[in-house]
């Protein structure tokens, strides 16, 4: 595993040096939802909880940096704070409602918060732009450079992962995966499953804010759709894509699913049906993700929700 | 009146939806796929003139019917046991394949046709004309919610329909072959959401995009009605079709938002939906 990560670390640090202009784009989207799905991940796997209002979380981040850059002439790098405490407030509300609820009312509930702030930032045009968006954000420096923008979204994966990797082996991460498990016992023996749910979804939704940020930066744009449904189904595409039950599954499907895009698109205008038909052969024929193809052995099962 | 019209049009669109949840416990992210389809159907099938439009749209609901149908037996019936983000992703992937077949086989623009026969000339009511289609479609709409009533409420295969959203083992114990009565249920899901599609192309042009909006408004009006419950969905559909024309007298900005501030408050107080029934405990 340790000469792996080397290896693959050594490469992604190369890898701009020998890219052209368009491949070096789609490389940072590539990463930029490398690190959204991890993040989401972070709460799927974690707790079991499939929520479609990770969009809001993305979105807000994204919206704050590109209306403090507009509105306020702030630079773009000081909006990330700000950013990430956005994210992490939409987060915390959403979050603080939704998991009381399970399955798909859970699911549902997400969904219904999001839609509803992409509802007035795709109506109210004087502040947001409406569905005319925010458009000519041009950040300065290292973010305005398509390398630099390159490394500061592979940092902004590494950091992720870290944070991942350590939650995911401390007790907090034990105990999330236990609620997830058993929350009935686990009340049983005194954890509180609410405010470690509460958490999880926070922590999730706030790294989401960092690739909402970076999708800003990457796109000099922010428009109504980075909070539509569509923007959680494609983040839960790519999770699954690649395999929710692998560390760096998330991020191999997002890689996977972008670079599709791009080759597909360059073909046809068809892309859609083109995923269609592989997330069905995906669901019917390899249900773990793409990683699954590569190895022999089974790791644990993915969460399944009592039937 | 425009209110009402489209709580109509929601209602076709939803009830399937809520239908299909309630019995197969699947979420249907492409159901609006199929309510676009059916309007395409129909669109084919008259060429685009109202002439057509009694004659074809049997049709139209048959072929709806069919590919729910088929739909079930080849796709669904693998996912039914599995986890539901496999549900989720496989319906969202026919959601995308439908959107795309339907851009290659009809076109991409905007698709629309005249009033029916017999509904060419507008009403007044309180002195204000309007298409007198809106009541065609209420009466439509009605129509099938009583008929959808009377077979589940009236006939003996309506029960086992309403038996199995209940207690699928036992009606697998009693002999009830339950992999065609979901099938059944699937493509009388699809075939409202086909009828609706199409009998509200007179007033709503169709184009690509449609299916993704109309699927989220489908959530909404089973959510608040209650996902399962008819009359809920009912109740639903009116509301929601209510709030969208008088949101959009009153604050045009908002009233997108408020839909979704029901649905979140409905999730929160009562998660069954209105008219639901909450879950029973089981084990």
């Amino acid at each position: 595993m340790r000469t792996k990560l080397a290896v693959a670390a050594v490469v992604l640090a190369v890898f701009p040096w020998f890219l052209h202009d368009y491949g070096l784009q789609v490389a940072i989207q590539a990463l930029v939802l490398g690190v959204f799905a991890m993040s989401f991940n972070l709460l799927f796997r974690n707790t079991g909880l499939l929520s479609f209002g990770h969009a809001a979380c993305f979105g807000a981040a994204g919206y704050t940096t590109a209306l403090l850059v507009s509105k306020l002439r702030w630079s773009f790098a000081a909006t990330l704070p700000l950013a990430l405490v956005a994210a992490a407030l939409v987060a915390l509300v959403i979050g603080f409602f939704s998991v009381r609820l399970t399955k798909i009312y859970f699911t549902m509930l997400t969904l219904a918060f999001s839609q509803m702030l992409w509802a007035v930032a795709h109506k109210w045009y004087g502040f947001t732009g409406g569905d005319n968006g925010i458009t000519g954000l041009l950040p300065p420096g290292l973010l305005g450079n398509p390398k630099g923008l390159y490394y500061a979204s592979l940092v902004a994966l590494v950091l992720v992962s870290g944070i991942i990797y350590i939650v995911r082996r401390s007790p907090a991460g034990y105990t999330l995966r236990a609620v997830r498990d058993n929350p009935a016992r686990a009340e049983a023996i005194g954890i509180s499953a609410f405010e470690y749910m509460v958490a999880a979804f926070v922590l999730s939704g706030t790294l989401s804010g960092l690739a909402g940020f970076l999708h800003v930066a990457w796109q000099h744009s922010a428009f109504p759709d980075l909070l539509y449904w569509t923007t959680s189904a494609e983040v839960i595409i790519a999770v699954i894509l690649g395999g929710s039950a692998e560390f760096f599954g998330p991020a191999i499907g997002a890689v996977v699913l972008v670079v599709l895009e791009a080759v597909v698109r360059s073909h046809t205008q068809y892309w859609p049906l083109a995923l269609g038909m592989v997330l069905l052969a995906m669901v019917l024929f390899f249900p773990s993700g793409v990683i699954s193809l590569f190895q022999r052995r089974q790791r644990e099962e993915v969460p399944r929700a009592a039937a | 009146m425009t209110g009402l019209a489209s709580a109509a049009s929601l209602f076709l669109l939803a009830v399937g939806l809520s239908l299909i949840f309630g019995a197969l416990g699947i979420v249907n992210f492409a159901h609006g796929s199929f309510f676009a389809l059916g309007a395409y159907f129909l669109f084919a099938l008259t060429r685009g003139d109202a002439a057509g439009f009694w004659h074809y749209l049997p049709v139209a609901v048959a072929a709806s019917l069919v590919v729910g149908a088929v739909v079930e037996r080849v796709f669904m019936r693998r996912v039914l046991n599995r986890a539901e983000h496999y549900q989720i992703l496989l319906t969202y992937a026919l959601l995308l394949i439908i959107e795309d077949v339907s851009k290659i086989c009809f076109g991409a623009d905007y698709k629309s046709i005249g009033m029916p026969k017999g509904f060419e000339m507008p009403v007044f009511v309180l002195g204000i004309p309007f298409p007198s289609y809106y009541l065609g479609l209420v009466g439509l709409a009605a129509a099938a919610a009583l008929l959808l009533w009377l077979f589940l409420h009236r006939t003996r295969y309506g029960t086992l329909v309403r038996a199995v959203a209940q207690d699928r083992e036992m009606l697998e114990a009693l002999g009830v072959n339950v992999p065609l009565l979901f099938t059944v249920i699937f493509a009388l899901g699809i075939g409202l959401a086909g009828f609706g599609g199409a009998v509200s192309l007179p007033l709503q042009s169709i184009s690509t995009g449609v299916a993704v909006d109309a699927v989220i408004s489908a959530f909404i009006v089973v959510v608040v009605g209650g996902l399962g419950s008819i009359w809920g969905t009912l109740l639903g559909a009116i509301l929601i079709g209510e709030i969208q024309a008088f949101g959009a007298l009153v604050l045009p900005e908002f009233s997108i938002a408020f839909t979704y501030v029901l649905m979140a408050a409905v999730l929160l107080f009562r998660p069954w939906g209105l008219l639901g029934r909450p879950p029973a405990v089981r084990t």
